[in-house]
């Protein structure tokens, strides 16, 4: 009899316990949300993401090893932990030349490795030509393809030289015929006019290419007088896919024909070390977005003896040498890796933590539970589930809602019936009610453009697609889809001809739903929804295999300009999976592009977007806000629109009367700005 | 019986290498690459990967290469995490999920057994009911269900044990894991215990054995439980090849560094290598364990014999 009643005291004890739990989360509201006591010492411990695939910066090409390379590479320039614009780091300052092709940095000469090496302008060439080398296949290496010859070196591509005259041929003199040819992604650049300039010409663009002033001007080298050179045609090295560049540009076989093959070396790339502590980065066309990309992993430094030693081991804790404020102590994979202060970072002295840890969480309750535990102290973006926060997480003082450099939209397949109709395209755009999602989905914000509104400083905000229901039956019925007497008549439009399908995922499926009744209430028109796995959706969309539209697209900006989200159509292959390109915006956004003044760049960049949006390739419908936890003590740390932290400013406040009492103050003179517009 | 050894492992061979086979066909059926992200790679890129990673050679070369890195039981570099050989995450993940299963059976034992024949001596009693309607919970409530429970609890209520994460052994880390993972096999021991107790306790040679004068204790512990526990000893094998080989749900609630949770990383993010090294190892676990409850059958049960 005893074991009972020991049974039964133990089951009321759970129950108690569970009641007493349900009190708790209920009376903490509005304050902080679990435990609150600060490490001893200067020890951050963050949940990064998953278990990054590589610690090497060129390979690792998602958001939680960013985390990471951030603490563990220096580059010519940092993210500014507010905004994420480029600031100065082993670079002191920078300087741009009139067309934005040209870049020179100038390096500070206390930059050290963490083996006490120092950091020169050569270690920065030889970290960009490794990220494009062929064998080193990294996934990032697109990030750079603007550098001049870059792409062609990373695709293995070769120039052309007549072997009589030693000539290189020239890009310009290939640029196939303007009457109909189709622009095809195989063939080589065709940026340059058919016409090859006058000598004349090329003398006047290449000084203002060169246009740099006073102490700016770095030397000129033989080097640079190649680079500037005009383009120099390349064909693939590889025999078959030669033969395909050539049936896509006839005139190329003849050209080829009797020339020889010079492979691209990395040599050739538009990286130079003009001296020790200046490098020269040029590219292939007017690239005013690249200064944005400067801080990526992509383009951190790399001790070169230590990569070529161990080869893929070398970001092994034993063999491990970085250029960051911090440096690898360990590492056990899945589940912790330990970062300490690195003595010969340039600014050590500002460096406030001495360590941080990284925990490779996947699990988003099992994350918020360690942070309610206490046992760690930040979180990476997006780690709230939804019903924690509408139980009242999102009313918590430590947590993180700021607008992000993200777009989420549909894509639709503009290839085929009824979508290939912009009429149709544009009545479901309008036919939905963004303000209503947004607030049903909690963590986001409501888009009706495709960039995502008022992130991007100083770019104009646009009119986008706002919910009228009339208009869009207007424009159905302009369609066709009407009854006799001219109404609008929802059982004509074949509703069996669309459906959304979207790869599984909670939240994708509420939007879709949502979405779906949407339009069932306000057009009468029921689709079907479909969900099928990442993959699987990657491989659909990447055919324009599906049914009218994909949902469940998200895009994050690699950089910080609308570029990024616009440079998206102008090919029909990549991520654009609409099936829409349109020659005309391509050449606005390339005359953009070559605009030198930023605000009248911005000015000719909406145009395009506008020029976009009018076609309706994409229904674009929200604009995520980070969503993350951030214990009070921890300071220097802000949700910057890509939740990347710049480490050396993050310390633990142990005094509580310093703590944060809601979001960090994110205003800059800017930021200020664009909120008074929102 | 050495030859039946024999003969059985001789066997165990082929059906992995068969298993290989068909997980490498399947890998290959379904959609996407491990290359693969949100982002799509330009061509040239995507076309530098597959020559590095030798994706551009017939299926054939890469069957046969695969196969003769298995014979030679070096599963190869992992494709996501390059620096790291599939041997090398197998050894570090081994003794984690090794640990949390074997601590789990050895609770689930002495808990079930105990229980199980409590309730056996006792048919009908109280006791018998409330510690089987206890079993059948057990066994009904998932352990997604049950982990997240003992956390509230726990961790997030009480903040007694920590609600995650590994930090080697012991730690106070493992309770709530192992008890997650022990509830439903603790369960089924009981169970079975029970009904295997109560079939022997009636059967002709327990009655023999009280008959000469043995205190209850003993006609208990030397007897009935010998043959009452063999229903018990058969679901060990696979109960324990499968706690082993890494619980998927239990190492993902409690992020736990071990074979479950890399497994349902492999098979996500497509890292062949990975994935036919666990299916791989995990079918010889189950082989092996299977083959040692024959055995065990052996010298438990005197019907027996090889």
């Amino acid at each position: 009899m005893k074991k009972i009643k020991i049974a039964r005291s133990v089951g009321l004890v759970i129950v108690a316990a569970l009641v007493a739990a349900s009190c708790t989360t209920h009376a903490s509201k509005s304050e902080f949300f679990g435990k609150i006591s600060p490490p001893e010492g200067q020890v951050l411990r963050y949940v990064t993401g998953s278990e990054p695939e590589s610690l090497d910066p060129q390979m690792s090409s998602g958001q939680p090893e960013a985390r990471i390379d951030m603490a563990l590479y220096d580059g010519l320039a940092e993210y500014q932990p507010k905004t994420m614009e480029p600031i100065p780091s082993i670079a002191e300052r920078w300087v741009t030349n009139e067309d934005a092709s040209e870049f020179v940095f100038f390096l500070r000469h206390d930059a050290k490795f963490s083996n006490g090496d120092p950091i020169t302008a050569n270690d920065f060439v030889y970290t960009i030509r490794r990220g494009f080398r062929p064998e080193l296949a990294s996934r990032l290496a697109y990030l750079g393809y603007d550098i001049k010859y870059a792409e062609a070196f990373n695709s293995l591509d070769s120039f052309v030289r007549d072997p009589q005259t030693g000539r290189f041929l020239l890009a310009s003199e290939a640029a196939p015929p303007s009457d109909g040819a189709k622009g095809d992604s195989a063939a080589p650049s065709n940026a340059q006019p058919a016409a090859p300039p006058t000598a004349a010409e090329q003398e006047a663009q290449l000084q203002k290419r060169l246009a740099m002033k006073g102490e700016d001007a770095a030397r000129d080298t033989d080097f640079h007088k190649f680079i500037h050179s005009p383009e120099r045609l390349v064909v693939p090295s590889d025999e078959k896919e030669r033969q395909k560049a050539f049936k896509a540009n006839p005139k190329l076989e003849a050209l080829v024909a009797g020339k020889e093959l010079v492979p691209v070396r990395a040599e050739d790339i538009g990286v130079e070390a003009v001296d020790d502590y200046t490098l020269r980065i040029t590219m292939r066309q007017p690239a005013p977005y690249f200064l944005g990309l400067v801080p990526h992993q992509f383009f951190r430094a790399i001790p070169q003896k230590v990569v070529e030693k161990y080869g893929v081991n070398w970001t092994k804790p034993e063999n491990f040498v970085g250029s960051g404020a911090f440096k690898l102590q360990e590492h056990k994979p899945y589940n912790d890796l330990t970062v300490v202060r690195n003595p010969y970072f340039w600014d050590a002295a500002n460096v406030h933590l001495d360590k941080i840890i990284f925990y490779p969480l996947e699990d988003n309750t099992t994350i918020m539970n360690l942070y309610k535990a206490g046992d760690v102290d930040a979180t990476f973006n997006h780690t709230v589930p939804a019903s924690w926060l509408k139980s009242g997480v999102r009313y918590m003082k430590d947590y993180m809602d700021a607008p992000e450099n993200g777009s989420a939209y549909w894509q639709i397949n503009t290839t085929k019936p009824p979508m290939n109709d912009v009429r149709v395209r544009k009545a479901l755009n309008m036919a939905i009610d963004r303000d209503a999602l947004a607030d049903y989905r909690v963590v986001s914000k409501p888009n009706n453009t495709f960039v995502p509104k008022g992130i991007l400083h100083g770019y104009p905000l646009l009119q986008g697609f706002n919910l009228d229901v009339e208009g869009a039956k207007r424009l159905l019925v302009e369609a066709g889809y009407k009854d006799a007497a001219g109404n609008y008549d929802p059982k004509k439009f074949p509703a069996d001809q669309v459906e959304v399908t979207y790869n599984t995922n909670d939240s994708n499926r509420q939007i879709a739903e949502f979405v779906q009744s949407q339009w069932k209430q306000n057009l009468g028109i029921t689709i079907s929804l479909r969900n099928v796995e990442w993959k699987t959706f990657q491989d659909l969309r990447s055919k324009l295999q599906y049914k009218g539209i994909a949902g469940g697209a998200g895009w994050t900006g690699d950089y910080m300009d609308p570029f990024t989200y616009l440079g998206l159509f102008t090919t029909n292959g990549g991520d654009n999976g609409t099936g829409w390109t349109d020659k005309k915006y391509n050449a606005m956004l390339d005359e953009a592009n070559h605009e030198p003044d930023q605000a009248k760049r911005y000015e000719m960049l909406a145009k395009c977007e506008t020029y976009m949006l009018d076609a309706a390739p994409v229904i674009p419908l929200l604009k995520p806000a980070t969503s993350w936890m951030k214990k009070p003590y921890v300071k220097g740390m802000y949700p910057n629109p890509g939740t990347l932290h710049a480490w050396k400013y993050v310390y633990i406040e142990h005094d509580s009367a310093k703590w944060d009492q809601g979001m960090p103050d994110m205003t800059t003179d800017q930021l200020a700005e664009l909120s008074a517009k929102e | 019986m050495f030859r039946f050894i024999v003969r059985r492992l001789i066997v165990t061979v082929p059906m992995v290498l068969i298993v290989i086979t068909l997980t490498w066909g399947l890998i290959r059926l379904a959609p996407g690459n491990f290359y693969s992200t949100d982002k799509k790679l330009p061509p040239a890129i995507e076309k530098n990967i597959r020559t590095k990673y030798g994706l551009d050679q017939p299926w054939y070369v890469q069957y046969g290469r695969m196969m003769s890195n298995i014979v030679r039981l070096d599963f190869g570099n992992s494709l996501k995490y390059e620096n790291e050989t599939v041997n090398d995450i197998l050894k570090r993940t081994l003794p984690v999920s090794a640990t949390l299963g074997i601590l789990a059976y050895l609770l689930a034992l002495v808990v079930g057994v105990f229980f199980g024949t409590l309730a056996a001596l006792k048919p009908n009693s109280k006791l018998d009911y409330i510690s089987m309607a206890l079993a059948m919970l057990g066994i009904s409530v998932p352990n997604f269900v049950l982990g997240p429970i003992l956390v509230l609890v726990f961790s997030l209520s009480l903040y007694w044990l920590p609600p995650a994460r590994w930090d080697g052994f012991p730690s106070w880390n493992l309770v709530l894991p192992v008890l997650t993972l022990s509830a439903i096999y603790m369960a089924y021991i009981a169970r079975l215990t029970r009904a295997g107790m109560l079939e022997v306790l009636r059967s002709d040679y327990i009655r023999t054995a009280r008959a000469k004068g043995l205190s209850e204790r003993q006609v208990i512990v030397r007897h009935a439980l010998r043959g009452g526990l063999l229903p018990v000893v058969s679901f060990t094998g696979p109960a324990l090849a499968i706690l082993i080989s890494g619980t998927v749900v239990v190492e993902r609630i409690f992020a736990m560094p071990g074979l479950g949770n890399y497994f349902i990383n492999a098979n996500l993010n497509r890292d062949e290598p990975l994935i036919i090294g666990i299916v791989a190892f995990v079918s010889i676990a189950v082989l092996i364990f299977n083959l040692l409850v024959d055995v065990a059958y052996g010298f438990i049960d005197p019907r027996i014999r090889y």
